[in-house]
């Protein structure tokens, strides 16, 4: 079977939703999309198996080449050598750029990347480019990740033996709703259907909690419920989430995530490597890049072996004249990466906090995710959590691409004799999801953490006399102000009766389904009776597309708040 | 004619008044009849719905869980595991999604309320004293301490944001008009550190 079969649909064309309605039942694969390294799995009939590539890795790189015509990715690629992919040609760390804006801190980070990426800085998608004889050659973060997953599909087709579409994807927990629209786009143009989008640790949980049920079987132990936190760090993206397992079922109790990871103490080491190489990509000339990549692998090298070394000597000569050759020491590099692993330990904290779970009550904790190796990281977890032990019957580079690969099994349906399937994700909203009201804060409908699927309501009112309209604009996140978070839609209610201002009670309902699909109902209801005025509005989230930075300033602009809701305080 | 600036009535003030935010400790003050009718009656499986509702609707939490009132907190735990095998939706037979999806929330409602102490005593109170609530009523009971605690900061806040803003407005009545939405945004922001 020849690899490159498949091309990727223009990221402008619309994908038709294809509901898969083939009576036999598909195994979906798992997919582990990490900024940094990817991988395959997937349900054999009995356990969960890694697939691998043509050079026999379970572990790829994420990165497409766009040397020639075709582009290539890490998947199917000989790479020469490392620096082939900071030569400019490559674009990796997609998972970073997807679905963000350019106003995004993580998007001008990501300028100090050996390629191209350019922000205006009004809101909009950024502007990406790989350098391709000579000159920029732009695309998308979606295209990069479609021409990537076009390659696992065709691998895992080529050693599956039959055509795949079903697929389970893990995401960080920080990712919006939007984000998740860009993820799903991605994989319509690899030509792959999106049965579950999963949180990372999530995932892991779902492992943990298979463990757990066999390890009742071969014991014919208690099945009582288990509390375990999962850390997951890699390279881009830091996820937790409390768990309480029992019976095969794991609930996730809560969820915390940053966008924050191994990226970031890379580029926190290059800075404290070089003092000023951040001004050393302005220009993007061929030269620089070469120096960047230099410093990029003897950064990350550096960083590697400070994991098992005290100190580690690097000596890199960056070709432009400068040379570095340094002594690092353990304690220098947990010193100027001190805020990444203060923010790992607040997520923790964070996490427990919402689940309500003592300290006292964990029965595991489990440490995931390319970070995991970092010493550094590892006393934090421990610390946290007040323990000496971390779980260690679980591969920390594998583990959510499994719970992917069982999750994948279980949601197409497949059973397995000895109950190795017998597994149920209850699932929580890592991020809340509300309206702007009350002025510009943001009032949460849903909250974080809440048990999907799920409906809630809250009722408004309007802020003038006799105003028939209303402007309902949906965000997603944690702030307390609507700016801090995602817009993910607006729409208008009309048909208000005219009424002094704080009569008129608007109710605003959200609704996450099975599948995890949002939808908002809105609309007026007749004081005292909670009967609908007129026909709810249903809408069903995200509606905004790209350049959704612009939209909540030019609705401001346009209706000040004239259009404005209050949520209603109910007479007690 | 447009009105700028997030203009709140001073009327409207004392429905922030802190003293209403206290929390009540008669909740019977907060519960609004049962006959609520959920949105979802409003959409095009309403038969269906409406039927599953009253009869859901007739259960007390116990009864949804199949739990004796007097199950302790390990019994309520495996219930709610065994339940949530039984309809989560992720194992619901084909076209019965919805259904199915309906009855977990419901579950998850009850074994919410009766897996916290402080939302059990609440109900069970309201229970002995014949008043009948199963899905839905969940803003009457608050379930932990912390949130609401959560939820009066939340208020307090918000009471304050809104008088701050009044005050601003008297100060420079006009002022807002004519100045950009960021304009306005910091101005807020430095009026509250101030303020706070």
């Amino acid at each position: 079977m020849a690899e490159q079969q498949y091309t990727v649909a223009s990221d402008s064309e619309t994908t038709g939703e294809e509901k898969s309605s083939s009576a036999f039942p598909e195994i979906a694969i798992g997919i582990d999309v990490g900024t940094s390294q990817c991988s395959v799995s997937v349900w054999n009939g009995s356990q969960v198996e890694l697939l691998k590539n043509t050079r026999n890795q379970k572990l790829m790189r994420s990165y497409v080449t766009f040397k020639d015509e075709v582009p290539s990715g890490g998947v199917s690629n000989q790479l020469s050598h490392e620096y082939e992919i900071l030569s400019g040609a490559a674009i990796f760390n997609m998972k970073r750029l997807i679905g963000r804006v350019d106003t995004d801190p993580v998007v001008h980070a990501s300028k100090r990347l050996p390629f191209l990426v350019q922000t205006l800085d009004i809101g909009v998608r950024p502007f990406i480019a790989a350098l391709v004889k000579n000159a920029w050659r732009s695309t998308t973060p979606e295209e990069v990740l479609a021409i990537f997953l076009v390659e696992l599909r065709a691998m895992a087709e080529v050693q599956l033996k039959r055509p795949i579409r079903n697929v389970v994807l893990t995401i960080p927990v920080s990712f919006s709703r939007f984000q998740l629209t860009r993820i799903e786009r991605a994989c319509a143009m690899a030509g792959l259907h999106v049965l579950r989008l999963m949180p990372e640790p999530t995932a892991v949980a779902l492992l943990y909690a298979q463990q757990q049920q066999q390890t009742i079987h071969e014991n014919m132990g208690s099945g009582s419920e288990k509390n375990a936190l999962i850390f997951n760090m890699g390279a881009g993206y830091c996820d937790v989430a409390v768990t309480a397992t029992a019976g095969g079922v794991s609930q996730i109790k809560a969820l915390a995530g940053a966008a924050i990871g191994g990226e970031d103490i890379l580029q926190n080491m290059m800075q404290h490597l070089l003092p000023n190489s951040e001004n050393l990509f302005l220009n993007h000339g061929i030269n620089e890049i070469k120096s960047l990549g230099l410093l990029r692998v003897a950064t990350e090298d550096a960083i590697h072996r400070l994991s098992s070394q005290s100190s580690v000597r690097v000596d890199v000569d960056l070709g432009n004249g400068s040379k570095i050759c340094k002594v690092v020491t353990r304690e220098e590099f947990e010193e100027a990466n001190q805020k990444v692993f203060e923010k790992c330990e607040s997520l923790i904290t964070q996490c427990l906090r919402d689940s309500k779970v003592d300290i006292g009550d964990l029965t595991d904790v489990i440490l995931v995710g390319g970070c995991s190796y970092i010493p550094k990281i590892r006393n934090v977890v421990k610390g946290v959590c007040k323990r000496e032990e971390l779980y260690e019957a679980i591969n920390p580079l594998e583990a959510a691409v499994c719970g992917a690969a069982l999750e994948g099994a279980v949601a197409s349906g497949v059973s397995d004799p000895f109950g190795s399937l017998d597994l149920l994700t209850i699932q929580a909203t890592p991020l809340g999801i509300g309206i702007r009201a009350d002025g510009n804060s943001f009032v949460p409908i849903i909250p974080r953490n809440t048990t999907m699927p799920a409906r809630k309501e809250l009722l408004f009112t309007t802020i003038h006399d006799n105003q028939t309209e209303a402007l309902i604009l949906v965000y997603e996140g944690e702030g307390t102000q609507v700016e801090e978070n995602h817009l993910l839609g607006y729409f208008k209610v009309v048909g208000i009766p005219a009424a002094p201002k704080g009569v008129p009670e608007i109710n605003v309902c959200m609704d996450i389904d099975a599948s995890n699909a949002l939808r908002v109902f809105a609309g007026v209801v007749m004081q005292g009776t909670d009967q609908p005025m007129a026909p709810f509005l249903e809408v069903r989230l995200p509606t905004v597309d790209d350049g959704h930075g612009w939209c909540a300033e030019a609705l401001n602009k346009t209706y000040g708040s004239t259009l404005d809701l209050v949520t209603v305080q109910k007479k007690m | 004619m447009r009105c700028y600036g997030l203009m709140i009535p001073g009327s409207e003030t004392t429905r922030f008044h802190p003293s209403q935010l206290k929390y009540d400790p008669n909740p019977i003050l907060r519960v609004k009849p049962a006959t609520r009718i959920p949105i979802g009656s409003f959409r095009s499986k309403a038969t269906i719905n409406a039927k599953l509702t009253s009869e859901l609707g007739q259960m007390s939490f116990y009864e949804l869980l199949s739990i004796p009132e007097s199950g302790k907190l390990p019994d309520i735990k495996q219930a709610y595991k065994q339940l949530a095998r039984k309809y989560h939706p992720d194992v619901s037979p084909p076209g019965q999604v919805e259904e199915y999806t309906q009855r977990f929330i419901r579950v998850q409602e009850a074994y919410e309320t009766l897996s916290d102490p402080r939302s059990r005593e609440i109900y069970d109170r309201d229970m002995a004293r014949g008043l009948h609530l199963a899905f839905s009523s969940r803003k009457r009971y608050p379930h932990q301490n912390d949130e609401e605690m959560e939820e009066r900061t939340v208020w307090k806040n918000r009471w304050q944001s809104q008088l701050s803003e009044l005050k601003r407005r008297s100060t420079n009545m006009d002022a807002g008009g004519s100045m950009s939405w960021a304009a306005r945004m910091r101005r807020q922001r430095e009026g509250w550190s101030e303020e706070l």
